[in-house]
């Protein structure tokens, strides 16, 4: 660890010493004049001197260094009033800047010093950021707007399903995802199976999708990073925020604790759709039980300009149940604990220490039955990150991070009486630790480039007997080991790099390259996630994945920087894929790794995207093509077949149209090419059962999806004191018959014959939330 | 180690699909036209040898499109053989079309059985291991008030026998109707205990338990491929809406090259109750 510091320090200095001119660092935050929030991606740049020019990090700081000189620092932001501030640098100086919202929400001249082109000249490409402003407007199922639901519109994002709020990554199964809350890893995003995500919108600042050439300070997931930032709460005064929906509601409330010091925010939300059940006339529907809820809370205290310490949290529960007879709740607990430290005007320090908590439980009190199954991951995780602007040319990142992962697979515990055994299957520890380096280099206007390494080990602890198996899933060997000892330990080199050329004013081509591993791997056989699906880690039987994934795009803009084009393609081999052997057994098995199959997968794909971003009418058109597939041995004989995630096209068309000022109108089409799956070639008798003829996995196809949502949202009232809204939402417009499930099953009125059965979920969804705010 | 938990699973799916009738008002099923590729028929072996008094069968017949009408072609004129380690070995003769009877063979507790059949060409063969018997003690009816009004479940009681692994396969017959539901245990975690256990009704394939109907249960002692055959054939057919397999497969057959089905040498005992 030592030696790593010490090197990248060197490196630091020599970079110094070859720029070593007379210059001087401005740096500062950006922040909201009405809330005092820090603005994340705000843009800094210097009237005199065109070609330079930075954005403030993830915690609103930005520092750039320039000759000696007066200048005209100006700092935008979008949807916000660009702010000039006119600066006689003969020294170091910090400058801070506070953006006020626009005064009008329809937007008419374009300022010629605004930044627009950023798709352009930014580095960064495979990334999507969302605004929040915009989720507001588009329709989504039962009217509660939804990060996870909008990115599945973007290009090479795609739904694990109907509602489904899982989602699938340039061919990334959903476990892949690195989801992120302030920093916390979130092991299950999903509320009720998925139709609502665990992200209430209200509570969320920012929020970044990397699809690929992942910055080399994220690693531990194969296709991508959703990092989402929660708010840190109105430092200057008390509001309160909310919404009324027909089946959920949520409520916010935040303000300073010391004015311009410190603020707090908390987000409550509960969905209520049990409370109908009691005005069922079926006693047996009244006793059921079916809900959720969730708690966003964050402290922020500014102790000075230098130092600011963060503490937030989240925590969230579903609850489902048959009076008190039997029941499963399930939910994360995420925290962190963040201080920002400005060590010197160059040299940006954030420490967390960050926990986090998914589990589940199960109980049945029916007679003999008494018991409850109890599983939990947990993760104690302490990160280290530095951010270091050596000159306008040049920026470091480094840092280090180590995570403890505590796992219980699972456990029965029973009352006396019960016709159930009690079990516990072995806990699982493992440690994950991580140090990386990133270098932003610009050597020119036109050309600009990144490159990073990651270093990571991974090492399964004991204590408990570890098995390894042949191929038939016979244990060969059993070695035991004492607590705390060493069981395996995989080390990866994980190199990253990302280049920009600029062609000329409006078009650049990109391209980048990242190898990806991931150590924790979700053993889930189900066709929509399930709250039970079992995470475990790397192993003596089970191999790190290994993804490469290079990618290249074209980015156009057109009409002033009005309309944005991008093209992307993407090839990207992975190894140490995992699938499941005929018949697995995954659940209550402390033999679940003897049923895996393991392999190489392949996914390549081309995404197009023409967004326009400003006017009364904007939206999006994405289309992506793409192929997934896994080869695995023991799997349709060793060939390569369509992943379950497979999807040849999708399309999403996205447009939003503000009448007037009090009224938008939306509406999202999406078309998809239905999902590999496995359907039976015949049929045949046996034990007195009729029984499918399987043949191939994933050889047939579920039958195109598509489906058009509608929305409409009604400003009421809009002052300085109060602000209120109705929203109107149309899910599944004209009420297409999509597959959720086929199933082929005995035709009840005809014994001699099987017909295959359709299950459509949701046809016409409308719903209706009031919004407020004071 | 694996646990049984049948019915903890059964719990949860019901609880899923529970979830789904509530939360999805708007949910509903058509019947649709998919497409499936034609294959060339599979042999379905169904064979069965116990330590019962013969004769005993096996059954041979092939597998149909899906679009086709559920009688399965029989497959004739095959060569079907069994033997057992002691040497003894029987051709065994076609009584009815598909159907291969034995007239000579015993099957005898501790024999390891070999069944090869001989059809189109093909050669297939399975081996499979008589176990010990264990004795049934007794059939109890529990009746149990649940939210849809009171239901009767059938428990069967034995004791597991201490030191082997036993796997079990349980038959209920209602008013000497077979019903379709399958039921299967091992003793990982009992091993040598006194066994109290459910059989749950298994939906609609099952008739409801009344006052006065009579209820047999046969218990199988089988062999651990027969026991993995049965529970990834129950995994086939049980899977409900939300919970179901993304990758459903044939169940895990002990017969060679391909043919679906099973050969089971098991011991039997069974037991009667009348409902009240």
């Amino acid at each position: 660890m030592k030696h790593f510091l010490k090197i990248t320090l060197s490196i630091l200095l020599v970079s110094q010493i070859v720029s070593a001119q007379t210059k001087y660092t401005i740096s500062g935050f950006v922040r909201d004049a009405k809330t005092g929030e820090e603005l994340i991606g705000a843009s800094i740049l210097i009237k005199e001197m065109p070609a330079i020019g930075t954005t403030t990090n993830a915690y609103g700081f930005y520092s750039i260094s320039i000759p000696e000189g007066t200048y005209n620092i100006i700092s935008q932001f979008i949807g916000f009033d660009l702010q000039n501030k006119q600066l006689k640098l003969n020294g170091n100086t910090v400058q801070n800047f506070t953006l006020s919202e626009k005064a009008t929400k329809l937007e008419e001249i374009v300022v010629a010093a605004e930044k627009k082109d950023e798709n352009i000249t930014k580095n960064l490409m495979s990334v999507e950021k969302i605004n929040i402003q915009e989720i507001k407007n588009i329709p989504v199922i039962f009217g509660e707007k939804d990060i996870l639901k909008t990115i599945q519109l973007l290009p090479g994002v795609k739904s694990a399903g109907e509602g489904n709020s899982g989602f699938y990554i340039r061919g990334g199964a959903a476990d892949q995802n690195l989801i992120l809350l302030d920093e916390a890893i979130v092991y299950n995003a999903s509320h009720l199976l998925g139709f609502f995500s665990v992200f209430n919108a209200d509570a969320i600042k920012d929020v970044t999708l990397y699809k690929g050439g992942q910055p080399a300070e994220y690693g531990g997931r194969l296709s991508s990073v959703l990092d989402i930032k929660t708010k840190d709460g109105n430092d200057k005064q008390y509001g309160v925020e909310g919404g009324l929906g027909l089946i959920s509601s949520r409520l916010k409330i935040d303000g300073p604790i010391v004015k311009d010091k410190g603020s707090f925010t908390i987000n409550g939300r509960r969905s209520y759709a049990d409370l109908f059940l009691k005005l069922a006339k079926d006693s047996a529907m009244r006793q059921r039980k079916l809900y959720f809820y969730d708690f966003n809370a964050k402290v922020n205290y500014r102790i000075n300009e230098k130092n600011r310490i963060f503490l937030s949290g989240y925590f969230g529960k579903d609850i489902l149940g048959f009076g008190d007879q039997m029941g499963i709740d399930w939910g994360n607990k995420t925290g962190t604990l963040r201080w920002n430290h400005v060590v010197s005007s160059k040299l940006f320090s954030n420490t967390s220490l960050i926990f986090s908590n998914y589990d589940y439980n199960i109980n049945t009190r029916l007679a003999g039955t008494d018991g409850e199954i109890v599983s939990r991951i947990q993760d104690y995780n302490i990160k280290q990150d530095f951010q270091y602007f050596s000159n306008t040319k040049s920026k470091f990142k480094f840092g280090l991070n180590s995570i403890y992962h505590k796992i219980i697979p699972g456990a029965i515990i029973t009352k006396s009486d019960s016709s159930i055994s009690e079990l516990n299957l072995k806990h699982k520890q493992a440690l994950e630790n991580a140090i990386y380096f990133t270098h932003e280099l610009k050597p020119s206007g036109i050309f600009s480039f990144e490159y990073g390494i990651r270093f990571t080990s991974f090492s399964t602890l004991g204590a408990g007997d570890f098995y390894t198996y042949n191929s038939l899933g016979e244990t060969i060997d059993t070695a035991s080991y004492t607590k705390g000892e060493f069981v395996t330990t995989y080390y990866n080199i994980e190199p990253r790099f990302s280049a920009n050329f600029i062609l000329n004013e409006k078009s650049s081509i990109k391209a980048a390259y990242g190898r990806n591993t991931q150590n924790l791997h979700l053993l889930s056989n189900s066709t929509s996630g399930n709250p039970t699906d079992l995470w475990i880690p790397s192993s003596n039987n089970v191999k790190p994945e290994i993804a490469d994934q290079i990618s290249m795009g074209y980015f156009r803009n057109f009409k002033n920087n009005a309309f944005e084009f991008s093209t992307e393609v993407y090839y990207k081999y992975l190894q140490n894929q995992i699938d499941y052997k005929d018949g697995a057994e995954l659940r209550f098995n402390e033999n679940a790794e003897s049923q895996l199959l393991f392999g190489t997968g392949r996914a390549y794909g081309i995404e197009l995207f023409l967004k326009k971003k400003y006017g009364r009418f904007n939206g999006w058109v994405g289309y992506t093509f793409a192929k997934t597939e896994k080869k695995i041995a023991g799997i349709n004989k060793g060939e390569y077949y369509p992943a379950k995630q497979d999807r040849t096209h999708d399309i999403s068309i996205v447009g939003i149209y503000e009448l007037s000022k009090k009224l938008t109108v939306s509406a999202t089409w999406v078309f998809y090419t239905g999902n590999a799956v496995t359907f039976p070639s015949g049929k045949y008798e046996v034990a007195g059962q009729l029984v499918n003829y399987y043949t191939e996995r994933n050889g047939y196809r579920m039958p195109t999806y598509h489906r058009l949502d509608l929305g409409l949202t009604w400003q009421r009232k809009k002052t300085e004191k109060f602000e209120s809204s109705w929203n109107f939402s149309l899910y599944n417009a004209y009420g297409r018959e999509n597959a959720y499930t086929i199933t082929f099953q005995e035709d009840p009125n005809d014994p001699t014959k099987t017909q295959a059965v359709q299950t459509t979920l949701f046809r016409w969804v409308p719903s209706i939330t009031y919004n407020f705010k004071f | 180690m694996k646990i049984d938990i049948f019915k903890y699973k059964s719990t949860l799916i019901g609880i899923f699909n529970l979830l789904l009738v509530v939360l999805v008002f708007s949910s509903c099923e058509k019947v649709v036209n998919i497409d499936l590729n034609s294959k060339d028929p599979q042999i379905v072996i169904e064979g069965n040898i116990n330590d019962q008094p013969g004769p005993y069968t096996i059954k041979l017949t092939n597998t149909a499109n899906f679009d086709e009408l559920n009688n399965f072609p029989s497959v004739s004129g095959a060569s079907v053989i069994i033997s057992d380690d002691f040497g003894n070995s029987e051709t065994l003769t076609e009584t009815s079309a598909g159907i291969y009877s034995t007239s000579t063979i015993q099957g005898t507790i501790g024999r390891t059985y070999t069944l090869k059949v001989t059809a189109n060409g093909k050669e297939y063969s399975a081996v499979s291991k008589m176990s010990s018997s264990v004795i049934l003690d007794t059939l109890t009816i529990v009746t149990e008030q649940t939210p849809k009004g009171s239901n009767k479940t059938i428990y069967v009681n034995f004791i597991d026998p201490i030191g082997v692994d036993n796997y079990y396969r349980f038959i209920k017959i209602i008013n000497g109707v077979t019903q379709k539901s399958i039921y299967v245990e091992d003793d990982l975690l009992k091993d040598g205990e006194a066994i109290n256990q459910p059989l749950f009704a298994r939906g609609q394939d099952e008739t409801k338990l009344k006052p006065g109907y009579n209820v047999t249960i046969v218990m199988q002692s089988v062999d651990k491929n027969v026991y993995d055959y049965f529970r990834t054939l129950l995994q086939l057919s049980s899977s409900g809406l939300i919970n179901q397999s993304a990758s459903p497969a044939n169940p895990l057959s002990n017969i060679s090259n391909g043919a679906l089905g099973y050969f089971n040498a098991c011991s039997v005992t069974s037991k009667t109750i009348i409902v009240q």
